[in-house]
């Protein structure tokens, strides 16, 4: 199958490229995660004279799709943040038909030598921890901090208004869980009713909301530098303590809840964040879209134990969301819903 | 049995993760490996403890269902509650339990939302939330 992808995918890359002897090698699929197919390979192509030979992924859209996201948004913020100057692959080619591959795709830079922290991992990180969390909240903060109009993504899906953004994604999420629910799930009902008649206060702006920022949707070199924010495929206007909710999920802290993201104490990373988003930091907002994260958390496995259990998607990580992720949020949320 | 099925597949997984995703060249298969090896393990946490839960659950749920409906003023849910709480479990086989604990669940869903809506005390409704979820909670090794 490979084969045949690379003798698809070169003459359409040397086309874009405009490299009519590009070749391709080692394309080869790699984990990133179960909502698009993920391939590395290696472009050589001669350029004024020169041999190029450089690494490049490509991300295919599934037969089905743990979440229905728009590849467009992606590669849409992959180039507004590129530019930005943070750490995000730069975006080569984004191809929305399925004539070259049978199905949408694009093709981005790889960043190499590089590793991603696993959630399976108690100490994924090791010593790099606390350099790494200072990053990772530094750039939580840059992306909070960027005007969604100057970056060229003020139209992106999502919500302008301030004071609705939170119902915006509260409907969104709940109409997933509509859908794709295959069994009573209490737990996120009373998470919903509870969302809706505690409001937050209006997002103090509007921006771009990654959608999916965490442990496992960045790369790392060996010398704990963050090298490539990934997965924007969810990206979307809204209030930044949407991300800043969902970075600091417990399930993304490898066991330690008072270290987010498994890196450095809760106090320091909001510290960072609120330092770098220019905005002041409301704990009790902050308390509303923590609830809110895991809340989407639920949506987002309830919609992968269907695409496992229907056979549309039978990806182990469908399997493995559904049923690990999905028991650790509802006993998040009850946890603090049975509390208040 | 000797071995036991968990033990089968706490082993089984050991050797996935162990010998044979190391050996495996390309990235995503050994990516994909220690996932099904993670399924695994938890697998055999639900394999002795799956009919326990379920059973546990539908009983807490028809306890609570028991001592709330007095207090509940839609006579139609009352009754519902009442005849719910009468009931049990008759088969230990997971289908069985799985579809009991289905209607048990949207019958606690309205029960939440009638209370909820009344101004009522939902606190016993959470003590039973919280031992559902936690039942159903599981471990990993780090």
């Amino acid at each position: 199958m490979n084969d045949d992808l690379t003798a698809r995918l070169e003459p359409y890359l040397a086309n874009i490229l405009g490299v009519p002897d590009l070749e391709i090698a080692n394309l080869a699929r790699i984990p990133g995660g179960a909502s698009r197919e993920t391939y590395r390979f290696r472009a050589r192509y001669m350029r004024e004279g020169t041999e190029i030979e450089r690494g490049l992924i490509l991300r295919r859209d599934p037969p089905a799709s743990l979440i229905e996201t728009e590849r467009t948004t992606e590669f849409r913020a992959y180039r507004a943040f590129h530019g930005l100057g943070l750490p995000v692959p730069e975006p080569i080619a984004l191809e929305e038909g399925t004539e070259v591959l049978d199905r949408p795709f694009f093709v981005m830079e790889e960043i190499e030598n590089c590793q991603v922290g696993s959630i399976l991992s108690s100490n994924p990180y090791g010593e790099m921890r606390e350099k790494i969390g200072r990053q990772f909240f530094s750039n939580l903060g840059r992306i909070a901090r960027a005007d969604v109009d100057e970056i060229g993504l003020g139209n992106l899906e999502g919500e302008r208004d301030p004071e609705k953004c939170w119902s915006h994604e509260v409907e969104r999420w709940e109409k997933v869980i509509d859908e794709d629910e295959r069994e009573p799930q209490p737990i996120a009902r009373a998470a919903l009713r509870w969302l809706k008649r505690n409001p937050p206060p209006p997002a103090q702006k509007i921006a771009v909301v990654h959608g999916d920022y965490r442990t496992g949707n960045f790369l790392y070199d060996a010398g704990g530098n963050i090298r490539a924010i990934l997965d924007w495929e969810m990206a979307h206007l809204g209030d930044p303590l949407e991300d800043l909710g969902w970075a600091i999920d417990p399930l993304w802290s490898h066991g330690d809840p008072s270290r987010p993201a498994g890196t450095i104490p809760r106090g320091e990373a909001l510290a960072i964040w609120e330092k770098e988003s220019g905005l002041k930091l409301d704990t009790a907002a902050l308390a509303w879209w923590e609830i809110f994260a895991s809340l989407k958390g639920l949506a987002i496995w309830i919609s992968a134990a269907r695409e496992y259990a229907e056979m549309r998607n039978a990806d182990p990580v469908n399997a493995f969301s559904g049923w690990f992720c999905l028991a650790f949020h509802n006993k998040v949320l009850a946890d603090r819903l049975g509390a208040a | 049995m000797n071995p036991e099925i968990d033990q089968i597949l706490n082993l089984s997984a050991l050797k996935l993760m162990t010998d044979l995703a190391p050996a495996m060249g390309a990235q995503y298969d050994q990516g994909m490996t220690q996932v099904v090896a993670a399924l695994l393990i938890m697998s055999a946490q639900e394999y002795d403890r799956a009919a326990d839960v379920r059973a546990a659950e539908n009983a807490d749920m028809r306890v609570l269902f028991a001592e709330l409906a007095p207090v509940v003023g839609d006579a139609d849910l009352r009754r519902e509650l009442e005849e719910a709480s009468a009931g049990r479990d008759e088969s230990l086989r997971v289908s069985a339990l799985n579809a009991a604990n289905e209607r048990l669940r949207r019958l606690l869903i309205r029960l939440q939302v009638h209370i909820e809506d009344s101004g009522g005390d939902t606190r016993r409704i959470w003590e039973v939330l919280k031992a559902m979820a936690g039942r159903r909670t599981l471990v990993l090794p780090g």
